[in-house]
């Protein structure tokens, strides 16, 4: 299938951002200039976003070796709105960084780029790069700030484990091929049929094994915790939020169209991650006292809890996982957008540097910057899983899922995480509200809610509360997502 | 041809477990080229000539590069001599030696016996075939690759560069940091 007029329409969304990329390049190499890049940066996001419109009214479509269709959109958007908060952030950050700050731009909409032909690929060959375009910016996002060591160390850690886990994928890609022939899910899941060989088994694992390892699923999550401790603040928002929704697009697309994903013995296995992440990855996260390190560990039973719905695996998974992804991403941003914002003021570099992450940062904070605590306090509400934020929504549609299809196990250990959840998100929150005189080392910029950063996670913290109260447009969106997929 | 084949084949793995068994990074390199080599001998076997040719130009020819950098980057004089003369004792030299013979001989004995328009299976692949192929259904893939590149020289790029002199306040920064740490 050659590529035609109307495919080159619905691939405007990729083609745009990775137009902005170079047009960006283009800028840098001609004049730099931190604020116009970073307007022309979001300019393009927001052209790539806008066109999703057109895309949408074409769907189902299916291109050369990607699909255009109601799943690929909905992580578009998704991944588009990361990047925007992602690029807002960053001007927010690199402020006051020395050095040049531009290619930070230039990065994150390559990833962009990747994150969206990931989510859209039904081809291993696009998988493949989507995921490297998606990888190999992000060494550079988080080894931006290179003088410090801990970002230094972040974005070293990062190249080499995925390097090594991307391996794993492309010796189960050759696997798979050596069993079928066929590259194309489609034509993969038509060979394989019901009968999984050995050789088809370990391919499959192997895959499961490289995709595990970029979305932090246990036992796979070494590198989690250092990574967004060390990476700056907007590199590890991006790869918390769009890099993982990309991921795990891809993955559930890979469950439903490939039957070597629905093995019997492969669900064993993914129920088995499932639990571990929800259980260590809470566990683990009740002992740390950075904020970083904290969010990162949460993130690593969030997506526990979204591999549950995957091993379900039936009608009501690609809504349930829908809201979860938005619910997550929405709270995500809010939290490590204050994150960012309290670290864009330079930091001492008597506290080691890097940003300010550890709890002790964050002591009094509500009796200097309310609005700011109060969107932090929001963001961990939703985490929580407490009613009235979107996280509740999103949790409950996993857990009817699990009592539905009468998973038992599955059930118990996403009560079991979220009750620990609820401990450590509470700590935070905890100190948020003590007050106490001579701590106010760290500090958001006075004017942060007239800048864009600002706006960016009051508007996520918002958007969290008003989900939470009236999700009806989020479902029926999601649900129509489901529609266009035909999954 | 089948011969062809598989010789090349047990090369291209014995020079590989060359490879990571050294703990000389320059006598794994060389085992490195070995095996590239034999890769590109496997895909002319396979009735692949230009990925075998592409082997050879793009893969031995750029670690060949990395090589002779390597080289460069050693300080050469008395002890760069020294080194040369360590690295040209026979058990260094033998193994790729002789994996690199049963190349050539497979190569010479392949040609002397007419076999060499001839592949074990499939049709014969172009590169006429490879860039229709490219530049057809698989152009997206291409422009991907393109955008790959421009990412991680862009990384390469930043997190390589010094502090320049364009930004003297960075580099005071820098060296205050430095002594902190």
């Amino acid at each position: 299938m050659t590529l035609t007029a109307t495919h080159l329409l619905a691939l405007a969304p990729p083609i745009l951002v990775c137009a902005t990329a170079i047009l960006v390049m283009l800028a840098i190499a001609w004049r730099r200039h931190h604020t116009g890049i970073a307007i022309v940066t979001v300019v393009g996001l927001n052209l790539a976003l806008l066109s999703l419109i057109g895309v949408w009214r074409m769907a189902p479509l299916a291109a050369p070796m990607l699909a255009i269709d109601g799943l690929a959109i909905f992580a578009a958007v998704l991944i588009l709105v990361a990047a925007l908060a992602c690029a807002t952030l960053a001007h927010a950050y690199l402020a006051h960084h020395d050095g040049p700050r531009e290619e930070f731009y230039l990065l994150l909409l390559c990833a962009t780029a990747g994150g969206m032909v990931l989510s859209a690929s039904t081809h291993m060959a696009t998988l493949f790069f989507g995921l490297e375009l998606l990888s190999i910016p992000l060494y550079g996002m988080l080894a931006y700030v290179y003088g410090e060591r801990r970002s230094l160390e972040a974005g070293v850690k990062y190249l080499v484990l995925s390097a090594a886990a991307t391996a794993f994928l492309l010796f189960g890609m050759a696997l798979l091929y050596a069993e079928t022939g066929r590259l194309d899910f489609a034509g993969l899941a038509a060979r394989l049929g019901g009968d999984l060989g050995a050789w088809g088994l370990a391919g499959a694992a192997l895959m499961l094994m490289g995709l595990s390892f970029k979305l932090s699923v246990v036992p796979f999550h070494m590198w989690t915790p250092d990574v967004y401790q060390g990476g700056p603040g907007p590199a590890a928002t991006f790869l918390a939020t769009a890099s993982k929704v990309a991921v795990f697009v891809v993955l559930l697309r890979l469950v439903m169209a490939a039957p070597a994903f629905q093995d019997g013995r492969l669900h064993d296995v993914l129920a088995v991650l499932a639990i571990l992440s929800m259980l260590v990855g809470n566990l683990l996260a009740v002992t740390q006292s950075n904020l970083k390190r904290l969010l990162g560990y949460s993130s690593i039973a969030h997506f526990g809890y979204l591999l549950t719905a995957l091993v379900i695996g039936d009608g009501l998974s690609i809504e349930a996982s829908g809201v979860y992804l938005v619910t997550y991403l929405l709270a995500t941003l809010g939290a490590f957008g204050v994150v960012t914002l309290v670290s864009s003021t330079p930091v001492a570099s008597s506290d080691g540097g890097g940003d300010a992450a550890r709890l002790h940062h964050y002591r009094g904070l509500f009796w200097r910057r309310p609005y700011l605590t109060a969107v932090l306090t929001i963001a961990l509400l939703s985490m929580a899983g407490i009613p009235l934020t979107a996280g509740f929504i999103g949790k409950f549609y996993i857990i009817a899922l699990g009592v539905e299809a009468e998973r038992w196990w599955l059930v118990g250990a996403v009560i079991l995480g979220s009750a620990i959840g609820l401990y450590y998100y509470l700590r935070v929150m905890v100190t948020l509200f003590l007050a106490e005189a001579g701590m106010q080392r760290h500090d958001a910029p006075e004017n942060w809610a007239n800048q864009a950063g600002g706006v960016v996670v009051l508007g996520a913290a918002a958007l969290v509360i008003v989900l939470g109260i009236y999700p009806d447009p989020m479902i029926t969106w999601v649900r129509h997502i489901g529609i266009l997929t035909g999954g | 041809m089948e011969i062809a084949f598989y010789l090349s084949g047990l090369v291209a793995v014995l020079a590989t477990l060359g490879v990571i068994t050294n703990t000389n990074p320059v006598h794994a390199l060389l085992y490195l080229i070995v095996s590239l080599i034999a890769v590109a001998l496997v895909f002319f076997a396979l009735g692949a000539p230009f990925a075998g040719a592409l082997e050879v130009i793009v893969y031995a020819g750029a670690i060949m590069v990395l090589f002779v950098f390597v080289v460069m980057m050693l300080n050469l004089g008395r002890e760069g001599v020294d080194q040369e003369r360590a690295w040209l004792r026979p058990q260094v030299w033998l193994g790729p030696a002789v994996l690199s013979a049963v190349l050539l001989v497979t190569l010479i004995a392949t040609l002397w016996s007419g076999d060499g328009g001839r592949m074990i299976a499939g049709e014969m692949l172009t590169a006429k075939a490879v860039g229709t192929l490219l530049f057809g259904p698989w152009l997206v893939v291409v422009e991907l690759a393109a955008m790959l590149l421009l990412a991680a020289l862009v990384t390469a790029s930043h997190v390589g560069r010094l502090p320049g002199p364009t930004s003297p306040k960075g580099r005071r920064d820098a060296g205050a940091r430095k002594e902190v740490s």
